[in-house]
């Protein structure tokens, strides 16, 4: 959510280990018989209307400043060029915040979600002690705005010599993703039958080597859940970030566009084309990853 | 080690009634717990109470050398114009961006439950801006607010309404809620699924009922609808509160709390006073105070996950 960007959400519904949790969608594909004409046209006519920004946003990136100016936003472009997608992908820097961003999200999600996944485990099946004041604990961070960590965070990270550096982001970073993941992922492994853990310790198994062979690979899609939800917020993440980097080499995607914003505020068509370079990969991954986005998303809601 | 082992066996035994006692499992869940806990308490929890302490004194964020100056920085913020108006602020940000978005989130949930066409796809574009990167959202509305070559302008001219052509984002008038509306047009999308997933699992044997009974659609609404979502309405509610709370990127990137304060939320003046007006002991005040707001307001729904998956 958030930010979600931000959005933090409860638990999933699965109720048994091998249910998909995420691609469980509860929308059925086909409507039900025929008609519905009237809600149809009328939502598709406010679906597109609520997109129409980013149709705009479209539209303008492949037009000439000159045909814009002339003519105007609402307008048809007169001719098309893609003269506006290299003038901000170099002006924007966008080659150094692209990789910036991708090698943040490949260091935290990852980490982020293994973390998560072995305290989850700790309590929903270890019977740790304090546990529900460890619970309580944890589950207050979803309710912390990250801004009341910032000065003493970029105190830390100073004194450890990581400021501008893309490594101070990712202490901050899993400690505000842990309370969201552990939330989701306990919740999945508590409905793991404990039949499956007994059996495997009766087979000589370790806890570890049962948490890695046997509880990981079942909560897949849990985990697939966690962690692309958990990537999209880590990629859209702007106030550590904004605080944290100073030079262009070092700038994350949602930095380097609000410093593009500025300097390209009287070129639309290339502010527009600029955007549009700094979300097509986000949009992309939604509409491939749908499913278990939704999924991810509603799980609370679900359980009734 | 024989106790150990001991234990092991009635547990195998009589899992269910030992389980109940309080049995934990001495250190090795601790092995799996620690790495977690340790980066949250040494990044957000041990951050957060440090704030505290600085919010008590009168640190500019830069120098080795502070005073403590008690509460003086929270009573000052009494007096703070800006921290008036930021409150205030906050509270209509916190009613509007909840309310519009979950009622119209409800209406649309509502309306592609029925019998529509092509769902997944109307979903999904409703569901769009909500995976943005905030900062991106603010550079659109800039964009669309533009007060010459602005797309929102433009179409008032076409309209014959060029009379009301303004510069939405650069006047104290307008510029809260021209704000608003981009944060509307994101956070319209979450509460949708929410309670489009939750209008799933409402059996519909009991639209059936009411049908034959001769209710009408609204009284179905109100009868079947409204009291089968109430988790969901919950759900909804806590985290858009949450969220509310954490108001920052879009102000900022929008705006910066600007003209003069129209703007400004407590996230951003605080910002302002810690990193260009070198008050850190100020700024993390006025962190801590919305903080504590929104921990307290939060409380029952953290409590109520905490039980939840206590059983």
């Amino acid at each position: 959510m958030s930010t979600l960007g931000s959005a933090a959400v409860p638990q999933p519904a699965a109720a048994l280990p091998d249910a998909v949790v995420a691609a469980r969608d509860p929308l059925p594909r086909r409507p039900k018989g025929k008609g519905g004409i009237t809600a149809t046209v009328v939502l598709a006519v406010a679906a597109v209307l609520w997109i129409s920004p980013l149709v705009l946003l479209l539209i303008t990136s492949f037009r000439p400043l000159a045909d814009f100016i002339a003519s105007g936003p609402l307008t048809w472009p007169k001719e098309f060029t893609w003269a506006n997608f290299a003038d901000a992908w170099s002006v924007g820097n966008f080659a150094t915040t692209y990789r910036n961003s991708a090698i943040l999200l490949l260091l935290k999600v990852p980490i982020g979600v293994l973390l998560s996944a072995m305290l989850a485990y700790a309590l929903s099946k270890l019977r740790i002690r304090f546990r529900r004041t460890i619970m309580f604990t944890v589950f207050l961070g979803l309710t912390i705005p990250i801004y009341i960590t910032i000065v003493p965070v970029f105190i830390m990270l100073r004194s450890m010599g990581i400021t501008d550096n893309l490594l101070g982001l990712v202490g901050p970073y899993l400690a505000f993703g842990i309370p969201f993941e552990v939330l989701v992922l306990q919740s999945f492994f508590r409905q793991l039958p404990d039949e499956l853990i007994e059996a495997a310790k009766i087979d000589g198994a370790g806890e570890w080597r049962i948490f890695f062979t046997l509880i990981l690979p079942l909560s897949l899609p849990a985990l697939v859940t966690v962690a692309i939800l958990d990537a999209v917020s880590t990629w859209n993440e702007f106030l550590f970030a904004l605080i944290v980097l100073n030079s262009d080499q070092s700038k994350t995607i949602p930095v380097g566009l609000l410093n593009f914003q500025g300097q390209f505020a009287n070129n639309n068509t290339g502010l527009a084309a600029g955007i549009l370079i700094a979300v097509v990969p986000i949009l992309l991954a939604y509409v491939v990853l749908q499913r278990w986005i939704v999924g991810g998303l509603t799980a609370g809601a679900t359980k009734g | 080690m024989a106790s150990t082992a001991a234990t092991a066996v009635v547990t195998r035994a009589r899992p269910a009634s030992v389980r109940k006692k309080k049995r934990h499992g001495g250190f090795k869940p601790w092995l799996f717990a620690l790495p977690a806990l340790a980066v949250y308490l040494a990044f957000l929890v041990y951050p957060a109470f440090s704030s505290l302490f600085f919010s008590l004194t009168d640190w500019d964020g830069l120098s080795p050398a502070y005073n403590i100056v008690g509460l003086d920085n929270y009573t000052a913020m009494v007096d703070d114009p800006v921290v008036v108006r930021a409150a205030i602020n906050n509270m209509i940000w916190t009613v509007v961006t909840i309310v519009v978005p979950v009622v119209l989130g409800l209406a649309l949930a509502v309306t592609l439950n029925g019998k529509v066409r092509g769902k997944p796809v109307l979903r999904m574009l409703f569901y769009t801006p909500g995976v943005l990167p905030l900062v991106a959202v603010a550079s659109i509305w800039g964009w669309l607010y533009n007060p010459d070559y602005g797309a929102v302008n433009e179409f008032l001219r076409a309209v014959g309404l060029g009379g009301l052509a303004q510069s939405w984002l650069g006047q104290n008038s307008t510029a809260l809620a021209a704000v608003m509306v981009p944060a509307i047009w994101l956070r319209t999308g979450f509460p949708m699924l929410l309670y489009l997933a939750a209008l799933q699992g409402i059996p519909h044997d009991q639209y059936e009922a009411a049908t034959m009974d001769g209710a009408t659609r609204s009284q179905q609404f109100w009868h079947i609808t409204m009291p089968n979502l109430r988790p969901a309405h919950y759900i909804v509610l806590a985290l858009s509160l949450i969220d509310s709370f954490k108001v920052f990127d879009l102000i900022y990137a929008t705006t910066y709390g600007g003209p003069g304060s129209a703007t400004q939320v407590m996230g951003t003046w605080m910002y302002f006073n810690v990193f260009q007006y070198y008050q850190a002991g100020y700024g993390t005040a006025i962190a801590v105070v919305i903080t504590v707001v929104a921990i307290a307001v939060s409380i029952p729904y953290v409590l109520s996950q905490t039980k939840e998956h206590d059983s």
